[in-house]
């Protein structure tokens, strides 16, 4: 058997770094952002179909409870607490007008989601949005606020 | 729920990760873990040991060889529908992909890992049995070059070795005339169908000359069905020749969204809504 | 989203006034912390020493235990202890899920973990106690358990026959509940009736699935005697009475703390063993112990809602009007009733319920409540509503196409007419402050039904099948001490507000309500800034903790705005009352001639006025200035309660269009609509929002959310990928309008708004596609409406 039930990896999370930080092998990345406080990351199914646990890894979107934090090595990571960039202030203050959460468990993956649709930088019908927000569960608003939020970036970027 | 024990190796090239896989047979190759993860953490399963591929690099590579697509078994969903060459060399590919669960999902998850997986409700394996696509692996041996219609026996379960894994898969570019055309039912937006066809076509609507259907999430592998096909061919869309046609050649597993009568209908009604897509 | 200009409730004042809050679609900047990933729930939650559990839970519906060995288990790496009934039962006594108002209710003594017997799949049997959750189910591999497996009462609907599995033996059978509801002749009614429909619903199991599942951490400190307990629920102090009662503690030292939680419900209103256990072991270990259920723990002890069998009977004349209804209601709720609501409230709801906006001189109901094999079921948003309003407006439809009647108009015909309350259901249960004419009207109005059916024709002709539905309902809020209470129900119906003007002259609010998104909150902070005259900014909120908030009932039955929000409203009445003493003493000026605005007093006549900071300098740091004998109290509480009946109803009405495919059975809803009264609305958009969410809410029962179980009694689709929760593609825009009709039991006149879309989008949704299928003289009576019977109707399959 290769391996160990451990490993040392290093990575950053938010800019931060972590360097050689003992991971075990068989926890998610979800559960160990939390246990380092970076709870903002949610857990809903713990098998990719609710999207909560939705982050950025090297620049792309990813459900943080499907990959291994012993797969992290190397990679930046980015969480709801990251996202400060001018474009996400922009992002959460249409949230906010929408009111496009309510309990706001869902909000860090929706948040995630949204950010990649308008990396995209493409314009997009609210069906279109729809489509693409349809991973990502939210079982307060019905949508249709977030789908607002959303539309209403896409308009102010393009 | 959490994962049970495993350890984890990340493989530093194929060679290493051959030869872990063929001294232990209870580890698992790790791809996209988009598959895996799911079933490690409910305890569904639990191997020994995890091979991560994901940093060998070159394997996702996407290229035209000779008469092939060729794509690399890393190469990730959101990777294959962005790329250039598969979408002038195989248009169908985003419609299908878009298909396949949700943007953050299809950012890890791998072509080959859904090729090599074999979920029968999966759009991949039908579409490489459609086009008659080669999946090429490597092992202790070398390499080798199976046709995707035998690389699937049953649920889950294919011609794979213990000690191979998927490198990529050659897809046959598409002759003049020819299309593929594809279409699936489901509950929900990027849900597994509860019935899925691929359809390869030589011809316009009007005046097919050759007709492939291949279908998903109907039994326990990509459905292939030539007698439909043929009947079809002969004969133009009708329901109930074609139903009672392929009531008798694929045996339709029921699930929970779908019944296998439900799926039945729906197989049939798909080859009509695959034909409609057609140009005249 | 628009202000609306006139505020239509005059106790309330004007909204062209400086701070006029009430009645403002305002951001919630409170919960900005959400974007921030600054929420505090309970999974976030370290304590020091804290450890982790995970449940051995029944994998059988039905099985006798016949031993357990925990002793590999004990030995697993990181494990703290193993426990089963024996040890948990040694520091928590049982409890019973009966209630003494609505006549006998039999269910038995539940304890945290299985006994003898466990009796349904997802049961708590064995907890193992480790330092993290993997290594608790690494031990729980290791448990061995000697398992005989039992036959499973699964049907609810044999329950009763003489050769069913008698769950409970003592009990003699699986009856838990029965109520008659009689009001005039039925029978005599009916023959005098020149049309008579009937017609069966089903309607399935299914559940919360809150995406925050329940939580606990429980924190025995022995030193002080106290257990505080950190809890994802809605009513704080009803659990600090239970777990008091339970644990024989002192209840005064058992303190729970609800800071943000993930949506709740009503999921989380109730007691779950797998949580009393958890305060059990932390008593018994001294150590703080935290519980999150995994998925398909949700999925196999969230309690689970609806399960419905119900057949209705509706006789009209030839000119529409109704003459007598008759429904007999079958329900199964699991193999105990749940604790401390009891699982009888659905059921009796559905009786209260079903007619309630008509006038219906005849009406009979018979509900059965019966115990079986699967996970226990109880009040989940919109109580009964869903069953309630499905089988009137679908009785409602079918007499409509019998006489040959538009569907609007014979809803009109009979509607209790607006000016005609107070009122009656005709259950009996009083009714006042409503307004289905004017919903209705502004229903028609915004839903343009000729275009409608214009295009469903034109849809047909296509060979689309397009229909539409339109339905009236009314919801529960805002329930008085004759809801649980009166039953002996340690559950307050009353609920408090305490507010305070501080030194550095900010406003301090606490409320005994709490927040699970709704944007408690938020209302709180505008009603006290508006009655106050402050500026929002200036009041900070406190809620969700028994040790720092007024005493009540918390959140549930759509109660937060229409009970706590008077609480508050009172509350900064008093405060400001207090505060203009003051200000008269030192001004030197008569009280009448001083007002709050934007955080100062200020001369009405003009003149110099004193700012609230200064004031409260005054009083707090040179109190000796004041004139003596000056009453200085800058803390007011105030509390409120809804007395001389039982709830204060809201009314809705709803309209929907849906097209059909016929090839596949898929539905896709066009358009949705939906007019609510829920009196003054303190904050629209809110509003607004909770009617959407709740449609979605019903949408996804109506259409796709069902707990699927074999003939054993297993769950089969107990994940996320596998049970399907309403996601965006699917789901419509949603239209929503309002009609303001205030309550008259309050001065602000708000009434609930939580749960009337969950209640009445299934009826409307089932309307629809019948009205769509009737065109192929087809039906479907069976909810979550799928695919595969929408093709069963139409013959496909
Ligand atoms: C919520 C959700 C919805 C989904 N919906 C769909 C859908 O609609 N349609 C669909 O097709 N898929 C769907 N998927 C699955 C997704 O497409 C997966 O990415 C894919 O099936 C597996 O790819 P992977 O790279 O993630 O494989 P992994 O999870 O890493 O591996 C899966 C299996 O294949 C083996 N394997 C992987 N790569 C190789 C290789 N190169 N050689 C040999 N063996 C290998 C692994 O050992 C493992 O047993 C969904 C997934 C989720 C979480
Ligand atoms: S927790 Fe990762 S997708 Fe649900
Ligand atoms: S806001 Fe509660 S789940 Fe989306």
């Amino acid at each position: 058997m290769a391996g160990n039930n451990s490993v040392n990896i290093s990575f950053t999370v938010n800019g931060e770094n972590f360097n050689n930080v003992n991971v075990p092998s068989r926890q998610h990345l979800a559960d160990y952002l939390r246990s380092q406080g970076f709870t903002g990351t949610h857990l809903g199914c713990e098998q990719g179909a609710c999207g909560a646990c939705t982050i950025e890894m090297d620049g792309k979107a990813v459900r943080s409870c499907l990959v291994l934090a012993s797969q992290a090595n190397g990679a930046n990571l980015k969480t709801v607490e990251g996202f400060d960039d001018e474009m996400m202030e922009k992002v959460k203050q249409n949230f906010l007008k929408h009111n496009a959460f309510q309990c706001g468990f869902c909000s860090p993956g929706m948040l995630m989601t949204t950010k990649e649709i308008l990396l995209n930088k493409k314009k997009l019908t609210r069906d279109e949005i729809r489509s693409e927000i349809s991973g990502n569960y939210c079982r307060c608003t019905g949508y249709q606020s977030i789908v607002d939020a959303i539309e209403e970036c896409i308009n102010e970027i393009n | 729920m959490k994962a049970a024990h495993f350890s984890y190796h990340e493989a530093l090239n194929l060679q290493d990760a051959i030869k872990i896989k063929a001294h232990d047979d209870e580890s698992v190759i790790l791809a996209g873990g988009q598959s895996l993860l799911p079933a490690l953490n409910m305890r569904l399963s639990s191997p020994t040991c995890l091979i991560d591929i994901s940093k060998i690099s070159g394997l996702n590579e996407i290229k035209i060889d000779g008469q092939t697509l060729f794509i690399g078994a890393l190469a990730t969903h959101s990777d294959v529908m962005n790329n250039k060459t598969v979408k002038n060399n195989m248009p169908c590919m985003f419609d299908i992909l878009k298909m396949v669960a949700h943007p953050a999902i299809r950012n890890k998850g791998t072509h080959g890992g859904s090729i090599a997986y074999g979920d029968p409700a999966a759009e991949l394996p039908a579409l490489a049995v459609a086009t008659n696509a080669e999946i090429i692996v490597s092992g202790q041996n070398g390499d080798r070059s199976i046709n995707a219609k035998d690389f699937y026996l049953g649920l889950f379960e294919t011609t794979i070795n213990q000690d191979e894994i998927v490198v990529g898969i050659k897809y046959p570019l598409l002759k003049k005339g020819q299309k593929i055309v594809f279409d699936e039912v489901c509950r929900r937006h990027g849900d597994y169908a509860m019935a899925g066809l691929i359809a390869n076509v030589m011809g316009s609507k009007n005046d097919i000359k050759d007709l492939k259907l291949v279908f998903f999430a109907t039994g326990d592998k990509p459905d292939v069905a030539d007698k439909t096909a043929r009947l079809c061919l002969e004969n133009g869309y009708d329901y109930d020749k074609l139903k009672n046609s392929l009531s008798t050649e694929i045996d339709f597993a029921g699930d929970l969204n779908s019944s296998s009568e439900m799926k039945l209908h729906l197989a049939t009604v798909l080859i009509k809504k695959v034909l409609s897509k057609l140009e005249i | 989203m628009d202000d609306i200009k006139v505020n239509q409730n005059p106790k309330l004042g004007s909204l062209d006034r400086p701070n006029s809050y009430i009645g403002r679609s305002l951001p919630r900047e409170n919960a900005k912390k959400h974007l921030d990933g600054g929420g505090q729930f309970v999974d976030d939650l370290t304590l020091p020493r804290m450890v982790h559990v995970a449940f051995l839970r029944s994998p059988f519906a039905h099985a006798e235990i016949k031993s357990i060995n925990t002793n590999d288990a004990k030995k697993s790496d990181g494990v703290v202890d193993v426990f089963t009934a024996k040890e948990i039962d040694e520091v928590c006594k049982p409890w019973i899920g009966t209630l003494g108002h609505l006549g006998e209710m039999r269910s038995p003594e539940q304890t945290p973990l299985a006994k003898k017997i466990a009796r349904w799949q997802g049961e708590p049997v064995a907890v193992v106690i480790a330092d993290s959750r993997a290594q608790a189910e690494d031990a729980l591999e290791l448990i061995e358990v000697d398992w005989a497996e039992k036959e499973a009462q699964v049907d609810m609907e044999t329950a009763l026959d003489s050769n069913a599995v008698v769950i409970h033996p003592e009990l003699g059978n699986n009856l838990f509940w029965t109520r008659t509801v009689n009001q005039g002749d039925v029978e005599k009614a009916f023959k005098k009736a020149d049309a008579v429909v009937e017609a069966t619903l089903d309607f399935a199991r299914h559940t919360g699935v809150t995406l925050e599942s329940r939580g606990i951490v429980a924190d025995w400190n022995k030193a002080e005697n106290k257990m505080t307990i950190y809890h994802n629920g809605q009513a704080p102090h009803m659990m600090q009475h239970i777990i008091a009662k339970h644990l024989d503690l002192n209840e005064g030292l058992v303190r729970i703390v609800s800071r943000d939680v993930g949506g709740s419900f009503g999921i989380k209103v109730h007691v779950y063993p797998d949580e009393m256990a958890v305060t059990a072991i932390s008593k018994k270990i001294g150590r703080p112990v935290k519980f999150i259920a995994d998925r398909l723990e949700s999925f196999t002890t969230d309690i689970h809602a609806r399960c419905h069998k119900i057949s209705g009977k509706l006789g009209v004349d030839k000119n529409g009007k109704i003459l007598a209804m008759e429904i007999d209601d079958l329900s199964g709720i699991g193999p105990f009733s749940m604790y401390p609501r009891t699982s009888a409230i659905e059921t009796n709801q559905v009786l209260n319920l079903s007619g309630a906006p008509y006038v219906i001189p005849n009406y009979k109901a018979v509900g059965t409540v019966v115990f079986q094999n699967k996970t226990p079921m109880c009040q989940y948003r919109a109580v009964g509503h869903p069953i309630a309003v499905a089988i009137t407006e679908a009785l409602i439809d079918k007499a409509a196409y019998k006489i040959d009647m538009d569907i609007d108009k014979i809803r009109k015909i009979n509607f209790i007419p607006d000016n005609a309350y107070p009122n009656k259901c005709p259950s009996g249960v009083p009714l006042e402050d409503l307004s289905h004419e004017a919903s209705m009207d502004k229903l028609l109005e915004i839903m343009d039904i000729k275009e409608i059916e214009a295009q469903n024709e034109e849809d047909f002709k296509k060979g689309v099948l397009t229909g539409h539905g339109v339905i009236s309902m009314c919801e529960v809020t805002n329930p008085s001490p004759l809801f649980y209470g009166v039953g002996g129900a340690h559950i307050s119906s009353q609920d408090g507000a305490s507010i305070r003007l501080e030194g550095s002259g900010a406003i301090h609010l606490s409320s005994s309500i709490t927040e699970q998104g709704q944007g408690t909150e938020a209302i709180m902070k505008q009603i006290a800034a508006d009655q106050l005259g402050v500026k929002m900014e200036s009041v900070r909120v406190t809620l969700g903790d028994t040790d720092a908030t007024p005493y009540g009932g918390g959140t549930w039955a759509s109660r937060g705005a229409g009970i706590g929000g008077e609480a508050v409203l009172k509350a900064a009445r008093k405060l400001k009352d207090n505060i203009l003493n003051i200000a008269a003493a030192i001004m030197q000026t008569d009280k009448d001639t001083l007002d709050i605005e934007d955080n100062n007093v200020i001369r009405k006549n003009g003149g110099e006025g004193i700012t609230l900071q200064k004031l409260a300098e005054t009083v707090y740091y040179r109190g000796h200035e004041l004139p003596k004998g000056t009453n200085a109290e800058l803390l007011a509480t105030a509390s409120f309660l809804i007395e001389g009946i039982p709830f204060v109803f809201t009314n809705s009405a709803m309209g929907c269009q849906v097209s059909i495919d016929q090839d596949t059975g898929i539905i896709k809803i066009n358009k949705f609509w939906a007019v609510e009264d829920c009196g003054t609305q303190i904050n629209p958009k809110l509003v607004e929002e909770q009617i959407r969410g709740g449609v979605i809410q019903g949408i996804g029962g109506a259409l796709f959310e069902e707990c699927v179980y074999d003939n054993q009694g297993n769950m089969q689709n107990a994940t996320m990928a596998d049970y399907l929760v309403p996601m965006a593609y699917e789901m419509p825009d949603i239209i929503v309008d309002h009609v303001t009709t205030n309550s008259g039991r309050s001065i602000i006149g708000a009434k609930g708004a939580g749960e009337a879309g969950t209640g009445g989008a299934p009826a409307v949704i089932m309307n629809a596609v019948n009205n769509a299928l009737k065109q192929v003289n087809a039906e479907v009576v069976s909810q979550p409406i799928t695919p595969e019977k929408i093709l069963k109707a139409l013959g496909k399959i």
